[in-house]
C-alpha cells in the first residue's frame, strides 16, 4: 500500500468520525478539526464515547475497546486508532 | 407539684439516654449479622444452588430470590431490635421485564432495600464490592453487573434488559451528597435509551441521615433512623429515543430523571 493510499484511508476515516460527531452530538461542524480534543473541546465523555464507538463499529466493523480509547485525546488520534484497526 | 410533673419526663429522658447505646449495640450486631450472612450465603447457599437442577439463568434467579429473602429478613431483624424503621410504597411495581430501576443513594444500605424488595432484578454494583471478601462471591454468583469499564457495563445492562430482566442502578455512581442538588452520571440514561422498556424511579429518604459516604458506622443519631422508599411513576424512554440520536436522547432523559427526583424530594 502506498503512502498516498494510506493518506486517503486516514482521510476517509477522519471524515467518517467527523460526520458521526455531527450527527450523534449535533456539534457545530466548525468546531471539529483534527486537533479538537474530544473531552476538553467537544465535551465527549466516556458515556458518549460508547455511542461514538458503536457508530465507528457500524461503519467499519471494528470495535475500539475502552482501553484503546483511553489513549485517545484528539479527533485525529481516534482516526489513527480506527485506521490502524481497519488495516489489521 | 413541680416534682410530680417532672418525674415522668425525667424517666423518659432516662430511657432516652439508654436508647442510643442500645442502638449502637444493635447497629454493631447488624453489621456482624450482615457479614455472617454473606459468609453463610457464600459457603452454603451458593454451593447448594449450584447443585440444584435447572439452567444457569434459573439457578441464578433462585439465588437472587434467596438473597432477597435473606435481605428482607435482615431488614426485619434490624427493625425488630429497634435499629431502624422502614416503609416502602409501591414495591409490587418493581421487577418487571426490561425495567430499569433508578434510585438515589443516600446511605450505605440502599441496595439492601432494593435487592430485598426487587429480588429478581440484576444490579449494577461498584467495582470495590467485587473485591470485598464478604460481598464478592454473592455478587458474582447472583450475576450482578460491574460498573467498570463503562462500555461493558452499558452493554451487559442492555443485554440483561433485553433478555427480560430488570436492572437496578444508582445513577449518581456514588453516595448522595446531602444539601446539594442531585447529579446523575449519564450511564443510567444511556442504558435506558438503548434497552429499557420503562424507567422506574425510587426515591430513598433516610432521616436523620446516617451511613453517608465517609460516615463511620458508630455515629448513631439521637433519634431512631427512618428509611422510606417511594416507587415513583414510570418514565417511558420511547419518546426520548424516537426523538434524537442516542447521546442527545440520553441527555434529555437524564434531565427528565433529575426533574422527577427533584419532584419526589419536594413532596414527602
Amino acid at each position: 500500500m502506498t503512502s498516498l493510499d494510506r493518506n486517503t484511508d486516514a482521510e476517509r476515516v477522519y471524515q467518517m468520525i467527523r460526520s458521526a460527531l455531527i450527527r450523534l452530538f449535533r456539534l457545530d461542524p466548525a468546531r471539529i478539526t483534527p486537533e479538537s480534543r474530544l473531552a476538553d473541546d467537544l465535551e465527549i465523555d466516556s458515556i458518549d464515547a460508547v455511542d461514538l464507538m458503536d457508530e465507528v463499529k457500524r461503519a467499519t466493523g471494528r470495535k475500539v475497546g475502552a482501553e484503546e480509547f483511553k489513549s485517545v485525546r484528539t479527533v485525529s488520534d481516534l482516526a489513527q486508532v480506527v485506521e490502524r484497526l481497519t488495516r489489521s | 407539684m413541680n416534682i410530680l410533673s417532672n418525674t415522668p419526663q425525667r424517666l423518659g429522658r432516662g430511657l432516652q439516654c439508654l436508647r442510643r447505646p442500645w442502638r449502637l449495640v444493635t447497629t454493631a450486631v447488624g453489621f456482624a449479622v450482615f457479614g455472617a450472612g454473606c459468609l453463610i450465603v457464600t459457603l452454603v447457599a451458593i454451593p447448594l444452588v449450584r447443585l440444584s437442577p435447572g439452567t444457569a439463568p434459573a439457578r441464578r434467579l433462585r439465588l437472587r430470590r434467596l438473597l432477597g429473602l435473606s435481605l428482607r429478613g435482615f431488614l426485619r431483624l434490624m427493625s425488630a431490635v429497634g435499629a431502624i424503621r422502614y416503609e416502602i410504597a409501591g414495591a409490587s411495581r418493581l421487577g418487571r421485564p426490561g425495567q430499569l430501576i433508578v434510585a438515589n443513594h443516600p446511605t450505605l444500605i440502599d441496595a439492601v432495600f432494593l435487592l430485598g424488595f426487587a429480588p429478581s432484578s440484576s444490579c449494577i454494583v461498584k467495582r470495590a464490592l467485587w473485591h470485598n471478601p464478604f460481598t464478592r462471591w454473592p455478587v458474582t454468583a447472583a450475576g450482578y453487573l460491574n460498573n467498570s469499564p463503562t462500555d461493558r457495563m452499558i452493554e451487559e445492562a442492555c443485554d440483561a434488559l433485553r433478555s427480560g430482566e430488570s436492572v437496578i442502578i444508582f445513577p449518581e455512581g456514588t453516595r448522595t451528597v446531602p444539601e446539594r442538588p442531585l447529579q446523575f452520571q449519564r450511564g443510567a440514561a444511556a442504558i435506558a435509551v438503548r434497552a429499557a422498556t420503562a424507567v422506574t424511579p425510587v426515591f430513598i429518604r433516610c432521616s436523620p441521615p446516617v451511613l453517608m459516604k465517609g460516615d463511620p458506622w458508630y455515629r448513631i443519631p439521637q433519634q431512631r433512623v427512618r428509611f422510606s422508599l417511594e416507587v415513583g411513576t414510570d418514565i417511558d424512554p420511547e419518546p426520548f429515543r424516537r426523538g434524537a440520536p442516542a447521546p442527545i436522547a440520553a441527555r434529555q432523559l437524564n434531565d427528565r430523571m433529575l426533574e422527577v427526583f427533584a419532584a419526589l424530594a419536594r413532596c414527602p
